[in-house]
């Protein structure tokens, strides 16, 4: 399985939270996690907006897994439901046991831009320095993270944590996320001078789309273009 | 052996559209109920007089058509206040539970159609157990053969329909009067002038004293009603009003979709709310209120009907997916040529009085051969509330013949051609409200009343309103909502759109319907439960027993 998909790389990390209880709170170091996520509901935009290369991003904490029935214990189970004759000890002898988690974790699923390098740990050293103080609000409480002093050591620390999960969201394409967020913004602006110009004589809709194609400057990604984590313009 | 309905369990407005049977008026009336007892003694008044669904005529197991009809139905508060058992209230579905106003963000129902502007009977509704809607009444009037079919003799006629809603008024005031404060009629429909009124009156639109099937922008509504297994006036009408079969035959939908207590198009029992006798044979229905701006539709058109190349008619089709003069389907008469074929057939069967042929002939269609969208746009009406079997979408592989934008029917996906939309249909049943006097105007009194019936308000109803009418993504049509019934926005950075396609194949550039307003708009409605006789009868007696 690849966490790579193209230049597209799909993240998954679940960081397990200390069973601690924060200082001078009466609170679980996981509830307070899930707490400061929650705010995060209640910002204008993400913190992670201010990450480069982001597609898509989702934090949760990971209480137990919720089990909605038993698991069904393969063909000896289906047999015995057609032949009685297996003895119901031996029926329930092969049922797989109900796991446990050892803790509750911190779970960061993402699916970011990386390019031909394949490699994620420019894009966690590019997520420090744009968020640190956010990052480390959330995995303090982590185990493990009180190692953590720099970027190289974040991204390492994430790497260690991140299994080989490899689910993409299909609502992006290839391109780093500058190229997407312009190619959006041409997109939703030549809609207007589509309804804008309808009908127009040749040589003025000409003229017109020479002008537009000055405006919104397609080879400028900087600029006029989407800011990251709006969906839509003023 | 196909199944056989209990048309003598089900109410007659589940299964037949009066309108359709001639009754061009009728009265809408809704209580509130103060004493729980008095309000069953009241019910029991009403059952005896509801009008099923039998057949009507002559001969065995008919009735004639009665001179006015009774229906009733219950909003959940109505049936909490029947006493109806916690076990089986906990059974309705939770949108209806919840009512309309609360759902007004899935329906859409924002800005001029948010609960503020509704009638002031729905304005207060769901706020006070004073003002609680509890109980619908409808009453529909028969209009007597006219003596001939002189205008004149049809107005008298129809004059006759709206003394019988009358008559069926004055006897429900009688039961009213019965339950002695137990029961409570509820006012404030809006009416003409501002005026507010203890009732809400509907009737066809006439066309000089002749009533006709047009609401007031003037398209033929009420055409391809969903046809479902055992109503057997409607076993001659499967074509195109039922679901495509894998070889491209039709065959009635599930009952299912329609009735509770029958199996629906997934081969099982819509949920339902025990016990079974409670359930079986009722419905749920969305009655719904829609002020229609005729002044805003008229200036639009005008406007638009000016620049589009088709003209002012074919654009007014192209809103709907029909024509407005005889409501001939846009993909059958996409052009001027089409459209005179199809007239001179229509008028043929017509004159032949083949109502069963015109009723093939307006409803028996696919979008199979306009993928595409050239032909009926993506966004018109009855493309977005029934797309046949078009969902099944896909590009096409080897697009030599086509250039981009060329869709075609997805074979083999699903298991018949209408997986998408079979559990998506609604029985639609309504008549307009008020007249038009002025049609540069939008603030006189006029609209539809529309009442929806499925057996799941949210998988049905809800969904189409809010992923079919309000969306364009399974349209693959973006932004773009359905263009008469959408509710637009008129923001200055993100105007409503609509694009009318094109055939991909032909140099023709789309046309873009640029600030579209809002034709239409909510003066208010709820979610209300059609039970069966057996269930009134139950309800009634108090002996609803889900144990």
């Amino acid at each position: 399985m690849s966490n790579l998909s193209g230049n597209a790389y799909a993240l998954t990390v679940l960081s397990p939270i200390k069973p601690g209880i924060v200082a001078d709170e009466e609170i679980a170091y996981a509830d307070k996690v899930r707490s400061i996520l929650l705010g995060w509901n209640e910002l204008k935009n993400s913190p992670m907006t201010a990450v480069p290369q982001t597609y898509l991003c989702r934090y949760f904490v990971l209480d137990n897994p919720y089990t909605e029935s038993l698991p069904g214990g393969g063909a000896l189970d289906t047999i015995s439901d057609w032949l009685p004759v297996v003895p119901d000890w031996l029926r329930r002898a092969v049922m797989p046991a109900h796991d446990q988690l050892k803790s509750r974790y911190l779970v960061f699923s993402a699916n970011v831009h990386v390019g031909p390098s394949g490699d994620i740990a420019p894009y966690l050293r590019g997520m420090w320095q744009a968020i640190r103080p956010q990052i480390e609000s959330i995995w303090q409480y982590c185990y493990g993270f009180d190692e953590v002093k720099d970027a190289d050591g974040f991204a390492a620390y994430i790497q260690r944590c991140a299994l080989p999960a490899s689910l993409f969201f299909v609502g992006s394409n290839d391109e780093a996320l500058p190229e997407q967020l312009k190619a959006l913004y041409i997109k939703q602006e030549f809609a207007k001078f589509a309804v804008a110009n309808q009908g127009l004589p040749t040589a003025t809709l000409r003229q017109h789309f020479r002008d537009f194609m000055t405006r919104i400057a397609p080879h400028e990604l900087a600029a006029p273009t989407w800011e990251p984590g709006k969906y839509r313009l003023p | 052996m196909t199944q056989q309905l209990d048309l003598l369990d089900i109410q007659g407005n589940v299964l037949r559209a009066y309108g359709r049977f001639r009754y061009p008026a009728a009265r809408y009336v809704f209580f509130n109920i103060r004493d729980g007892a008095r309000g069953r003694d009241f019910v029991a008044a009403l059952t005896r007089r509801v009008t099923t669904a039998v057949q009507w005529g002559e001969g065995p197991d008919k009735l004639p058509a009665p001179e006015w009809t009774l229906n009733v139905a219950f909003a959940y508060q109505g049936l909490k206040e029947l006493d109806l058992p916690r076990e089986s209230l906990i059974g309705f579905s939770p949108e209806f539970v919840a009512g309309m106003k609360d759902r007004r963000d899935i329906l859409g129902d924002d800005g001029p159609s948010a609960p503020e502007h509704w009638d002031p009977i729905w304005q207060r509704n769901r706020e006070t157990r004073e003002h609680d809607v509890h109980v619908f009444v409808s009453i529909n009037g028969l209009m007597p053969l006219p003596k001939d079919a002189e205008p004149a003799a049809i107005h008298a006629a129809v004059l006759e329909a709206q003394v019988r809603v009358e008559a069926g008024y004055r006897w429900l005031q009688d039961q009213l009067a019965a339950c002695q404060g137990g029961v409570v009629q509820l006012g404030g429909h809006r009416g003409d002038d501002g005026d507010l009124l203890d009732y809400q009156d509907v009737k066809a639109v006439l066309d000089n004293g002749v009533p006709t099937s047009k609401e007031h922008f003037g398209y033929t509504d009420g055409i391809g009603d969903p046809v479902f297994e055992g109503v057997p006036y409607d076993a001659d009408r499967i074509n195109g009003r039922g679901k495509q079969l894998d070889n491209g035959q039709w065959a009635p939908l599930a009952a299912g979709e329609f009735l509770l207590g029958h199996t629906d198009e997934a081969l099982e029992y819509p949920p339902a709310p025990s016990p079974l006798l409670l359930s079986r044979n009722g419905t749920y229905m969305i009655y719904r209120k829609l002020h229609e701006n005729v002044g805003t539709f008229e200036k639009y058109l005008d406007e638009h009907g000016e620049r589009y190349q088709g003209g002012k008619e074919l654009l007014a089709a192209k809103f709907v997916g029909r024509w407005r003069d005889n409501g001939a389907p846009i993909v059958k008469a996409w052009d001027a040529a089409s459209k005179a074929r199809f007239d001179a057939e229509l008028a043929a069967l017509e004159k032949a009085h083949d109502s069963h042929g015109a009723d093939q002939l307006l409803s028996n269609f696919t979008y199979d051969e306009d993928m595409s969208g050239g032909r009926c746009p993506f966004s018109a009406h009855i493309r977005r509330i029934n797309p046949r079997a078009s969902l099944e979408l896909t590009r096409d592989e080897q697009p030599p013949a086509k250039v981009c934008g060329g869709f075609s029917v997805s074979k083999g996906a699903f298991d018949t051609p209408g997986a998408l939309s079979n559990r998506r249909r609604i029985l639609r049943r309504g008549l307009p409200y008020g007249e038009v006097k002025d049609r540069s105007r939008d603030d006189g009194n006029h609209g539809i009343v529309i009442m929806m019936l499925n057996a799941d308000i949210n998988r049905q109803f809800e969904f189409v309103q809010q992923q079919w009418i309000n969306y364009g993504n399974d349209f693959k049509a973006g932004n773009d909502k359905e263009i008469l019934l959408g509710n637009h926005s008129q923001s200055e950075h993100f105007p409503s759109k609509a694009v009318l396609q094109v055939d991909p194949n032909s140099d023709e550039a789309p046309y873009i319907l640029p600030r579209l307003p809002r034709f239409v708009e909510t003066r208010g409605g709820d979610y209300f439960f059609v039970p069966s006789l057996t269930a009134l009868r139950m309800i009634a007696a108090g002996t609803v027993d889900p144990t």
